[in-house]
């Protein structure tokens, strides 16, 4: 098999059609005015092909908000783990998600592995979409590395000018290329056009930040006790929107619902947020992270520091997604040129 | 073990949240499986005093309601604030923002020396509340959650989480990127933001979160080009009655 092959865009309304059909297909569907969310389709004519980034990124198949853990049955005295998921296809996911979904992959395979993620995990087929530009002012991938393909996909697609150029990089991609008779192998001309692509992009794609990748670690090592974190945490609103729209944030809480016999019920787990106060509330009313700044703080240093300890790599993508959403401004991009005028002049 | 029995009263309300019980349909089956509802005037004629939980809608916004309150506190084993009206004062507490003889005479005119009124409270401002079920109306599957907690005993907290969180959950278009604003960012959630999910905005209805930041509220006014009014009409509409008082 080629690892690239070709499609013509005139076939691209089959080939979403023979997609469509084999499993259930998502990709991004406009919602709203100006933002996008990835969604069930059915025909091409339902996919944005340029969206900037959706409200959630996909890690809302991979860790749904809301999941049964566990099912009981107090007088069948059954306790039983579950499992509910379906082979899923997602389509046209952005290079940033790609690395979302490789972090949280990362974490969820750590030990204790996760088994319901992973599980899950198997059944979806991820297919890449390649940005040719910036998606808005938000961005900021270049810097973290990830505005080109880096693997964590079955398929990748390019568009060029009438045509996608695809990068076949799993098993599970090649079968697929394998039942779309329309798919060719990709000419000289077609890798030509790639590589031609990819250079036009080295111009467009720059760090947005003035600063060096291996420079991000240190910077935070150093900014414990920075000012900023008292700014951003005087406007903060705690709205838990920037953490709940990162595709690399995955906390979560549990609980049990019993079910109004009184008899069943599950175990729930859902999306959490180290933003709202009841996160770092302990018995007895105690909260290690009473103040805004120091929540804030803490999802800056989860991303650039402590992450970058643990499983050393950054945990933030570079989607923009946390800036976009804020309604109090508070800019991921200002956040880190503050340090670093703030972080020099201590010096 | 005996079924637990619930009474329903009303003080100060439309009944509109005693309303969405009687409306909950195939659910309503498996809750009288669980409990037997002795009063319930949305429904039944029957009256009792005897009963272990009483679910009081409505706000106290007279002398009489006060000993009533107390009365239904005495004889209640658990007591369920119910409804916006109930937990936080709601709406009537728009009450609180003029002077009561004024007002008093602006509603009955020239009768008004026969009606005797008071400052809306919220049912805690008067008597120990068990437990709450916020929302004007209640937000039916929040209402059962309690429910289920009060029969078990078990203490049950909403949490201290704004609307925002449950509306970006369910990916609707923020209202501040349409220019419309919203009350998500101070109001506490628990309604996985039905409203915005139809196309509204939020009003705020279910109180406050316990620590809503005013300059970053400003912020957010500064950045969308809103008018703080209509941010404080809004919030006057629900939000009145605890402002100047301490909960007991
Ligand atoms: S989105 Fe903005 S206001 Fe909301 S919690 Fe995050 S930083 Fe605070
Ligand atoms: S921190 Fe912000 S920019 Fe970085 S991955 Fe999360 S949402 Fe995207
Ligand atoms: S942040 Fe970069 S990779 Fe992600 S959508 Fe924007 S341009 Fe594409
Ligand atoms: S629409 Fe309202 S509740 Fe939803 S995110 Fe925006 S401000 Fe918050």
């Amino acid at each position: 098999m080629e690892q690239y092959v070709v499609l013509n865009k005139n076939d691209f309304d089959d080939f979403i059609d023979i997609l469509a059909k084999l499993q259930k297909l998502v990709a991004p569907v406009k919602r709203g005015e100006k933002n996008y969310a990835f969604d069930e389709v059915t025909s091409s004519s339902e996919i944005a092909l340029k969206y900037i980034p959706t409200i959630l990124p996909p890690k809302k198949y991979f860790l749904p908000q809301n999941e049964t853990l566990v099912e009981y049955n107090k007088k069948q005295n059954k306790r039983e783990g579950t499992l509910y998921s379906e082979p899923l296809t997602i389509f046209g996911v952005h290079t940033c998600d790609l690395a979302g979904i490789q972090c949280l992959n990362i974490v969820f395979s750590d030990r204790p592995m996760d088994a319901n993620y992973n599980l899950r995990k198997k059944k979806i087929l991820v297919i890449g979409l390649e940005c040719n530009e910036y998606c808005d002012e938000y961005a900021s991938c270049a810097l973290m590395h990830n505005q080109y393909p880096n693997g964590g996909y079955d398929l990748f697609f390019t568009e060029l000018e009438n045509k996608f150029i695809i990068h076949v990089n799993t098993l599970s991609g090649e079968e697929l290329i394998k039942k779309m008779g329309m798919i060719k192998p990709a000419s000289e001309e077609d890798m030509k056009g790639l590589e031609q692509l990819r250079i036009k992009k080295r111009k467009i794609f720059k760090p947005e930040i003035d600063i060096s990748y291996s420079n991000l670690h240190p910077l935070f090592e150093k900014s414990f006790n920075n000012d900023v974190w008292n700014d951003i945490g005087n406007r903060c609103l705690s709205c838990t929107n920037c953490t709940n729209v990162c595709p690399t944030c995955y906390c979560y809480d549990m609980g049990y619902d019993t079910d109004l016999d009184m008899n069943s019920g599950s175990l729930i787990r859902k999306w959490d947020s180290c933003q709202s106060r009841p996160f770092a509330t302990v018995a007895g009313g105690e909260s290690f992270r009473p103040e805004r700044a120091a929540r804030q703080r803490h999802r800056y240093m989860r991303k650039f520091n402590y992450a970058f300890d643990k499983y050393n790599r950054y945990f933030c993508t570079g989607c923009g997604r946390c800036s976009r959403t804020c309604m109090a401004k508070i800019n991921l991009k200002e956040t880190i040129n503050t340090l670093i005028k703030t972080v020099k002049a201590e010096k | 073990m005996r079924k637990k029995r619930i009474a329903f009263f009303d003080f100060t309300s439309c009944e509109g949240c005693q309303l969405q019980v009687a409306n909950l349909g195939e659910v309503l089956l498996d809750v009288l499986d669980i409990v037997d509802v002795v009063m319930f005037r949305e429904v039944m004629s029957e009256k009792t005093e005897d009963y272990d939980i009483a679910v009081v809608e409505g706000s106290i916004t007279t002398p009489h309601d006060v000993e009533r309150i107390k009365e239904i506190r005495k004889k209640a084993k658990v007591l369920i604030a119910f409804g916006s009206c109930a937990a936080i004062g709601g709406i009537n507490g728009m009450k609180n923002n003029f002077d009561l003889d004024e007002i008093k005479k602006y509603v009955y005119g020239k009768n008004a020396g026969y009606f005797e009124t008071i400052k809306t409270s919220a049912l805690d401002q008067v008597v120990k509340v068990d437990y709450y079920v916020y929302g004007c109306p209640i937000y039916p599957p929040d209402f059962l959650k309690v429910l289920k907690h009060a029969i078990q005993d078990i203490p049950y907290t909403t949490k201290d989480v704004a609307v925002c969180a449950e509306c970006k959950l369910n990916e609707n278009e923020c209202m501040y990127d349409k220019g419309i604003a919203c009350l998500g960012p101070v109001t506490k959630g628990g309604c996985n933001s039905w409203c915005i999910n139809s196309g509204n905005i939020c009003y705020g209805c279910r109180g406050m979160v316990k620590e809503p930041v005013k300059n970053g509220c400003m912020e957010v006014l500064n950045k969308y080009n809103i008018p703080v009014e209509w941010i404080t009409s809004k919030f006057n509409m629900y939000n009145k009655t605890l402002e100047s008082e301490d909960k007991k």
